[in-house]
């Protein structure tokens, strides 16, 4: 049988960087086909180049044997490429009907006037064997994520995809919502559709992949059957060693530093409770939507709590702004730097001066020097690649600008440090490293609080490990209970969680 | 060295390679034009489009706009005016007048911050309702009167060079200061670069943006107070379009309206250009109507030729 997508020879650089090394990936006509690898491995960069969103820099991609030249997203959708992103990009205003003929609007009188009702129909007809519960002519941000994911694929059928790639989809789904897209998925590879399944989460991708590609550092290391491969060789192939299990080292002590008690926002925080000792490493988990992020930002002030208060060394953190926040100690390495961390257009010396330019200026002019000094003091310490520190921070790699914003809450004399996915988008190397500085921090009596969606990561850094769910901390694990299984049955609803704390 | 400030260098050096060939061609097509009298000339005419600038500039950098500066250097002159002709003594009038300034500024940040309120709309409401307010107090006519101890702080000269430009020149300075060697400035950058991000780190982000439209207050009155006391009047409709000219030549300066970047060197070079444009094509005797569309090329030109070459930054 002809494969449906014949991929060889892909490679990708940006700049002198290559992140992806003549790799290729073959997809059989109803196939569900596992993409694998670590943050970084190159996976995003490959389907950004199938779905147009990047350009090759050589390399071959035919669909049923026909070579295809994809310049933009609109030559993918019409090679019969379509892609599910992680974060589904719909417009929320716009109803489920209009946003599945999104930039393919059905017309009437002539090419003038839209023709809703014949867009209403179409899409009630392709969402009828996916999910029939969908009201078409609803506003899609009034939909639950599952139903919004379902709508994704529909406007995939929409646009006759033969090959649908999914970018951990499952990542925001409850486990009931994950068994209706099991059924969904099926009866596209039943259409003949071909499914790119992209996800960590191995138990999901050897019950729906026949077959997977590995990935590693931008280099193909292996072409599997599934499922007769073992897990075991499938993740060693990932990881490219051996599993040895990481000696974790513990610093902490019985001085309590942060006490938590109350902390309620809305649904998405309720009466969260806890103590952080010095020179501890306290995990959170839970899964997507289940309060870890909004409660660190409750913590960093970022955002407001209804009620609750903070303490630092027994004492009541008063007001609720970062600034406040900063200054009782606290600091957060937000998950989305971009968004969140870094100004991008500013040097190093700036980014990391932002939070105690007071304290790096004598009668109100900076002491540019000293500044400098001492942002390269601190970029030596945490290893900064180049070490420039007067180059624009965006142009730095990822888990550089993560080194730099630790650097920042290092020069500003944070005790308390708020990680929030520290090593998302961050690649398998700088992710040791960004590991090695958590351990440090800790090592040096600070306190730090790890939010993080990977279990391994989790477990790894982590003295003690909070779990939350549907917004309340469901359990806390000390170091002999942390497991990946302890923390998975505290954080999913409809089972008996651990003990309540 | 540094490559960030070597890259402010690199973009204000091309705004002056501007300024310098647009020099040239006037100096080919006039005789009069390289004549010291008449740079100074153009360095007069530009100073009060240059204070405006200036206070325009850290608005842009910190991500806003301020449409309102016309009408708050037109409150600020009828006011300053009133109280000088009613026998205020000549600094406590112009320390009014800029308190005028001021508030107007703060009035219009303090919409932007505390009331959320997206810029260019406070400062469009700003510019009608300031305006009205110079009108509704004047009835409509001009202040007449103004006492000469007061005139002869803008019509003199020292050492050759008009009164208003040495103004200009130290004002520029000390903008130059609080951006590029204060924490404010820093803070400026920060918050029209990425707020979140700023917000995050710890910047005052709301003391920030109110700094901001305060400082683009203030210089709109220090404009009024050059302006009428050239003119010997204050006039309620005066400073129409001042907001316009003053975003040209910081864009022209290499200030981003998305925020976050700007060059206050830049600004000042961007004043000249425009005011030399106008100063040259005027010696030419091209007509006015030509002057405008040479204004509206160069501010086009000079976008192309950043979008161009902004390509190499990381």
């Amino acid at each position: 049988m002809q494969p449906r997508l014949s991929v060889s020879g892909v490679s990708k650089s940006f700049g002198a960087n290559t992140v992806l090394h003549s790799v290729s990936l073959t997809v059989m006509p109803g196939q569900v086909h596992g993409l694998l690898g670590e943050n970084g491995a190159g996976k995003s960069t490959l389907l950004n180049i199938l779905c147009g969103v990047l350009s090759r820099n050589s390399g071959e991609v035919l669909i049923d044997g026909v070579a295809v030249s994809i310049a933009s997203p609109r030559d993918a959708t019409a090679a019969g490429i379509a892609m599910i992103h992680q974060e589904l990009q719909q417009v929320p205003e716009l109803s489920v009907a209009q946003n599945i003929y999104l930039g393919a609007a059905l017309r009437r009188v002539g090419g003038l006037l839209v023709d809703r009702a014949a867009q209403e129909a179409e899409a009630r007809r392709i969402l009828a064997p996916l999910d029939a519960s969908i009201d078409v002519t609803a506003p899609v941000r009034t939909l639950r994520v599952a139903q919004r994911q379902i709508v994704e694929i529909a406007k995939a059928l929409r646009a006759n995809a033969r090959i649908i790639a999914m970018d951990e989809p499952t990542s925001s789904l409850t486990p009931a919502e994950f068994e209706r897209l099991v059924v969904v998925i099926e009866k596209l590879t039943a259409q003949g559709v071909s499914v790119i399944y992209v996800s960590h989460k191995m138990d999901e991708v050897f019950r729906l992949c026949s077959a997977a590609t590995i990935l590693r550092d931008g280099r193909l290391v292996g072409q599997v059957p599934l499922p007769q491969t073992p897990v075991r060789q499938v993740i060693e192939l990932m990881v490219g060693r051996e599993l040895v299990h990481v000696a974790h080292n513990s610093f902490a002590t019985d001085r309590v530093v942060v006490q938590v008690k109350g902390l309620t926002r809305g649904r998405a925080v309720q009466d969260a409770s806890f103590t952080l000792h010095a020179g501890e490493v306290l995990g959170i988990a839970g899964l997507v939507g289940s309060g870890r992020t909004e409660l660190l930002r409750l913590i960093a002030g970022v955002d407001r709590a209804d009620s609750g208060i903070v303490t630092v060394n027994g004492v009541d953190v008063p007001g609720t702004s970062p600034r406040a926040r900063i200054k009782a100690g606290f600091g957060l390495v937000p998950e989305e730097r971009k968004r969140d961390g870094i100004v991008r257009h500013r040097p190093i010396t700036s980014n990391v001066g932002l939070p105690a330019m007071a304290s790096f200026s004598r009668g109100g002019l900076i002491r540019k020097a000293h500044l400098k000094a001492r942002s390269e003091d601190l970029m030596r310490q945490v290893n900064l690649r180049p070490l420039d520190v007067t180059r624009a921070i965006g142009s730095f790699s990822g888990g550089n600008q993560q080194k730099a914003i630790i650097g920042r809450w290092l020069a500003a004399g944070t005790q308390i440090f708020l990680f929030d996915e520290p090593t998302r988008g961050i690649d398998v190397g700088a992710k040791a490293e960004i590991y090695d500085l958590i351990e440090r921090l800790a090592a040096e009596g600070r306190a730090v609080i790890v939010v993080s969606s990977e279990l391994p990561e989790v477990i790894r850094v982590s003295d003690r490990v909070l779990v939350m769910q549907e917004g309340r901390i469901s359990a806390t694990l000390n170091a002999g209970d942390i497991s990946e299984a302890n923390i998975a049955r505290a954080a999913i609803p409809n089972r008996q969680s651990g003990q309540p704390t | 060295m540094n490559a960030l400030l070597s890259n402010i260098r690199f973009r204000d050096a091309g705004t002056l390679l501007g300024l310098i060939l647009i020099s040239v061609v006037f100096a080919f097509q006039s005789d009069t034009f390289l004549t010291t009298p008449n740079l100074m000339n153009i360095l007069q005419q530009s100073a009060i489009n240059a204070c405006i600038a200036l206070g325009m500039t850290l608005v842009i950098i910190s991500g806003g706009i301020d449409l309102s500066v016309g009408p708050v250097a037109a409150l600020s002159a009828v006011l300053g005016a009133a109280m000088l002709v009613a026998g205020v003594p000549v600094p406590l009038a112009i320390a009014g007048a800029l308190a005028v300034g001021v508030a107007c500024g703060f009035v219009n940040g303090a919409l932007i911050t505390w009331g959320g309120l997206q810029p260019f709309i406070v400062t469009l409401g700003g510019l009608s309702l300031y305006r009205a307010l110079a009108l509704i107090y004047t009835g409509g006519t001009p202040i007449f009167g103004l006492p000469d101890g007061f005139r002869a702080l803008t019509n003199g000269t020292v050492m050759g060079v008009p009164n208003p430009v040495i103004v200009v020149g130290v004002l520029a300075i000390v903008a130059w200061v609080i951006l590029n060697k204060t924490p404010l400035g820093e803070y400026f950058m920060a918050v029209g670069g990425n707020p979140e991000a700023a917000r995050i780190a710890g910047v005052p982000v709301t003391l920030t943006k109110l700094s901001a439209y305060m400082i683009s207050g203030l210089m709109a009155a220090v404009a009024a107070m050059i302006l009428i006391g050239r003119l010997g009047a204050a006039e309620p409709t005066l400073g129409t379009l001042w907001e316009l000219d003053a975003i040209a030549a910081a864009a022209i300066g290499g200030a981003s309206l998305m925020g976050g970047r700007g060059s206050i060197p830049g600004t000042l070079i961007g004043c000249i250009i425009l005011g030399t444009l106008r100063n040259g094509l005027t010696l030419m005797n091209v007509q006015a109507f030509y002057q405008l569309l040479a204004t509206g090329i160069i501010i086009i030109v000079a976008m192309l030729i950043d979008k161009v070459t902004s390509g190499k930054e990381g």
